[in-house]
């Protein structure tokens, strides 16, 4: 329509080099609002973080804007940092590690469904959509002795099942199946979309040449799914260093310091403490381990694909 | 480049701030953003009330702790000035002033016509530095309940100190019914709402000497130790399973289920657990102080007020609702309509209908209420900017011990070696 009406104006048929250009220039302009939406806010909040954390900013003992790398020195000897890498590094890998098997192993199964059954994985969708916090309470009382239905089953044959949020391996198992419970569903869509990519002509062809069911499956069906595990792996793992409601709702970071993930530890800096320049330094931090792995990630995913 | 770097920081925390809120203060519009209580919901329901008497609409946010925090932290380091009124507890008012978050009214609460009907002690709690940084609205204190039949049962008596509920506890804990919860997750107001009622009465304290101003910190005391063993001891032996995780949620489930027999509490729930429509077990229970021990008795003590943020765009405003939030007119509507019985406005307390209605509760409620804040000390909780750090860093390693990750001895001396880092000591 501009070109049409531009052509007309000036009298001259466009080249469909300059009308490819004007096309090039339409889509930049529908870019520009996403652009600016993201610049304003991501990419500013993000920079005021970075500087944030190599300021003195404390809400109590006053900020006098000297700028320099202090706070990174400080978390090196921090062992209260080192405390809460050991608790997320817990979370993360088991639970992505969890809920990326389970994903899958259920995103397999529901492949193989066909019919009117295949609603059935509505049925599976249903613990994404539940807010986090919801998610947190139901688990709460799942591993609350005193109000737990698993609890109560167990003791009508005398069995006393432990109290889980009360030990530090414990605490840190129940959160794990928490947002296992919650997550999984992720995996398994993302995995269930790749397996229906795959075609069947590739299982046919194995079988011709006389593989089993399950040979196919490790050597034909598992390679063509890397990409999709190697994804699934990272979302999950970055999102895993965001952890905060469960631990929260759940643990309020106890017993003692047991489940304060490092996103927890820097809230409590930054909220209890005042410190929102340590509390940033920590966020940046986690920032760069996401970053890099996310990098990491990507360039093992091209090595697969090529 | 030092310029640079401190307006990207302002800026980005103000574009942070921004995009927290939706709001925007018109000039007959003002925002009132506070978290979940009965009174704070119990005024929310009532804004209508407010635009039809000042013609002023008030926009009353009730919204979780959690959240409050984060978004009153962007808000004031932001200065977005999206906040006219905001929920302020006395706990956090120190750091709030220190940090200038929010704005002296010392003339304006003086020219208050309901200033004489406030209770003086709630009021004075929000002085510092000579002036008034906010009006109360609730002061709730610390409680216990006990279940009378299960007493009368055992032949024993109602504990009047820590030492007699250690010796109580011990003839009533059974399978069934555990003897006592108390508030255990880590936090400056979880287990250190509840912790310091047994730390004082043995005595024990957290500074050298708070009121003549020295503060070198003294947590690690024998006096502190002997209270954190019996508390301890009491949790762990004569707890429900798993009392090491419980919150204020599970403490008040735990005797509404009939699942204990003593829950040390705030008024609040406390009041639940009497309240013959909130629990059925509420005939069969007593509510009296919490226990004492060789120092007295220290019932906890928590002040609520509202504040006007240093950013607010239009005080006087603000300050017509407030005067509107702690008359007693607004005051009684609430404490009628919500279970909300802590008010600081006294002529409420002489309202017939008032008085009937938490009669029903408990005949006792409102004199051991009122004797309980008679008790409390008014830095039950020190009150300094640095105490949010000080009770977080102390509740860790009680809960810490409390659930055998070290000793009391070791919680006691992290305890207090982590109050002097936080302290700069």
């Amino acid at each position: 329509m501009t070109s049409k009406s531009q052509s007309q104006s000036t009298g001259k048929p466009k080249t469909p080099a300059s009308a490819t250009a004007d096309l090039e220039r339409g889509y930049r302009m529908m870019m520009l609002p996403a652009v600016l939406a993201v610049g304003i806010f991501a990419i500013v909040p993000l920079a005021g973080m970075l500087a944030l954390s190599v300021s003195d900013y404390h809400l109590i003992r006053g900020t006098n804007w000297d700028f320099g790398f202090k706070n990174f020195v400080k978390l090196v000897s921090d062992k209260r940092l080192m405390n809460s890498v050991y608790a997320m590094s817990i979370l993360s890998f088991l639970g992505v590690a969890l809920q990326v098997l389970i994903g899958a192993a259920i995103a397999v199964g529901l492949s193989k469904i066909v019919g009117k059954w295949r609603l059935g994985r509505i049925f599976f969708l249903l613990p994404y959509a539940v807010p986090h916090v919801a998610v947190a309470l139901i688990w709460l009382s799942l591993f609350t002795p005193i109000l737990s239905p698993i609890n109560a089953f167990f003791d009508l044959f005398g069995v006393t099942v432990p109290s889980f949020l009360t030990t530090q391996y414990g605490a840190l198992f129940a959160i794990v199946l928490a947002d296992t419970w919650t997550n999984f569903p992720f995996a398994m869509l993302i995995i269930l979309a790749a397996l229906q990519g795959i075609s069947p002509d590739l299982d046919e062809a194995a079988a011709l040449d006389g593989a089993t069911r399950v040979q196919t499956f490790f050597y034909v069906t598992l390679p063509l799914l890397v990409p999709a595990f190697l994804m699934v792996t990272l979302f999950r793992f970055i999102d895993s260093l965001k952890h905060f409601p469960m631990i929260f709702v759940m643990t309020k970071g106890g017993p003692g310091r047991s489940t304060q993930a490092t996103n927890y530890y820097a809230y409590i800096q930054t909220f209890q403490n005042s410190n929102v320049a340590y509390g940033a330094a920590i966020a940046v931090t986690l920032f760069i381990v996401a970053a890099f792995i996310s990098f990491y990630v990507a360039r093992l995913n091209q090595q697969v694909n090529s | 480049m030092k310029k640079f770097l401190s307006t990207l920081v302002s800026t980005a925390v103000m574009v942070g701030a921004a995009s927290t809120s939706t709001m925007v203060s018109a000039a007959d519009e003002i925002n009132v953003v506070m978290f979940g209580m009965p009174y704070t919901k119990g005024l929310a329901a009532l804004a209508d009330d407010f635009e039809k008497e000042t013609g002023i609409k008030a926009n009353i946010d009730v919204i979780g702790q959690d959240v409050f925090e984060n978004r009153i932290t962007l808000s004031f380091t932001g200065k977005s000035g999206d906040i006219d009124v905001v929920h302020t507890p006395v706990i956090q008012v120190q750091r709030w002033v220190a940090a200038d978050w929010l704005k002296p009214i010392t003339a304006e609460v003086d020219g208050l016509a309901v200033k004489a009907d406030i209770m003086a002690g709630p009021l004075d709690a929000y002085k510092i530095n000579g002036e008034q940084w906010a009006v109360p609205y609730m002061a709730a204190t610390g409680l216990m309940t006990y279940r009378k039949d299960i007493l009368e049962e055992a032949g024993v008596e109602v504990p009047q100190t820590w030492e007699e509920m250690l010796a109580v506890a011990a003839k009533i804990h059974n399978d069934e019914t555990a003897a006592i919860a108390m508030r255990a997750v880590p936090g400056q107001g979880f287990n250190m709402f509840i912790f310091p009622m047994v730390m004082r009465a043995y005595g024990g304290k957290f500074f050298e000497d708070y009121t003549a101003g020295d503060l070198t910190p003294a947590i690690n005391s024998p006096e502190t130790l002997e209270a954190l063993n019996v508390y301890m001891k009491l949790l762990n032996e004569y707890g429900p399973q798993g009392a090491g995780n419980f919150n204020f949620a599970e403490v008040q489930a735990a005797a509404q289920n009939g699942q204990i027999a003593f829950a040390v509490e705030g008024t609040g729930i406390a009041a639940s657990l009497v309240d013959p429509e909130k629990s059925k077990f509420a005939d069969k229970t007593g509510i009296t102080l919490p226990p004492g021990g060789p120092a007295g008795r220290s019932p906890a003590i928590a002040v609520h007020g509202l504040g006007i943020p240093a950013s607010a765009k239009n005080p006087e405003l603000s300050m017509k609702f407030i005067e509107w939030a702690v008359s007693s007119e607004t005051m009684t509507k609430i404490a009628l309509a919500q279970p909300f019985s802590n008010f600081t406005t006294q002529p409420v307390a002489d309202n017939a209908d008032v008085i009937a209605k938490y009669s029903k509760v408990h005949p006792d409620f409102l004199t051991v209420q009122a004797e309980a804040l008679n008790l409390a000390i008014g830095h039950y909780r020190p009150l300094l900017p640095e105490w949010p750090a000080l009770g977080q860093a102390i509740g860790e390693n009680i809960n810490a011990a409390l659930n055998g990750l070290m000793s009391p001895e070791e919680a006691l001396e992290a305890a207090e070696q982590e109050m002097n880092d936080i302290l700069g000591n």
